[in-house]
């Protein structure tokens, strides 16, 4: 019988600009097939625009951030901006946006925002923390 | 548990280094023992007496001299990619491993990081 394993997934490119969240989306379904578990997807830097709610690709392409929120949602999993990086790039939830007085807020669901704890917390608990970059 | 950052990326050209960075420090704040590696293009972090006011940043150097306040006592260089950028040792910043191996440094971290 296989080891099954706990993973933390870590996406540092963005939707359209890299391949990144499509190829840890195969990868996330593929783990979860394979009965393995996925603790937890956590975006960082370029990534976190994968957890915008403003974005609108043509109706014949994939939209990445929808299938993303679908999976995470299916399956009940945290999906996490780093709030750093999230600010940065104008990616804000409701309290962000009270808090910098901003216009808006555009965080899609389940998606939350939330420190790089959550990434050291997913290096100390998952057995496996993997990352899918976009270009250099 | 160790883990490893590793940059390859010269700085100013992108955020990736320094959010790289940001990665060590948060790990160093909840007292997980964290290195950094430079390797190829990347060691030009360690170019000493930088000056990034003429793009209107600031040096990558403040953010390297945080490191020893957050705990972080090991930065090491691969050594090949020192000899190609940074040949004079005077040109380096103080506190620098060489590496020669990279393989040896990344066998030796149970997590390694690639700054995206």
């Amino acid at each position: 019988m296989p080891t099954l394993l706990s993973y933390t997934l870590v996406i540092t490119g963005a939707p359209w600009s890299s391949q990144a969240p499509q190829t840890a989306l195969t990868f996330a379904r593929a783990l979860i097939d394979a009965g393995h578990r996925l603790d937890r997807l956590f975006l960082y830097g370029e990534g976190v625009h994968l957890a915008s709610a403003l974005s609108a690709p043509p109706s014949d392409e994939p939209h990445w951030p929808q299938e993303w929120s679908a999976f995470l949602t299916e399956h009940r999993i945290a999906g996490v901006a780093c709030i750093a990086s999230a600010l940065r790039r104008g990616l804000v939830d409701e309290r962000e946006q009270a808090r910098y007085e901003l216009s808006a807020h555009n965080l899609r669901a389940p998606f939350q925002i939330a420190g790089l704890g959550e990434w050291v917390d997913g290096t100390l608990t998952s057995d496996r923390v993997m990352y899918f970059h976009g270009s250099a | 548990m160790t883990t490893l950052i590793v940059i390859d990326q010269p700085p100013y050209g992108s955020w990736t280094g320094r959010e790289a960075m940001d990665m060590l420090f948060s790990l160093a704040a909840f007292d997980q023992p964290a290195a950094l590696l430079f390797i190829g293009a990347g060691v030009n972090w360690l170019r000493r007496s930088q000056n990034a006011s003429g793009i209107g940043q600031k040096t990558v150097e403040k953010n390297l001299s945080a490191a020893p306040l957050f705990g972080v006592d090991r930065i090491y260089a691969e050594q090949a990619a020192c000899d190609r950028f940074l040949p004079d040792a005077g040109q380096r910043v103080n506190g620098v491993e060489l590496a020669p191996s990279v393989k040896q440094l990344l066998d030796q971290h149970d997590h390694v990081f690639f700054a995206g």
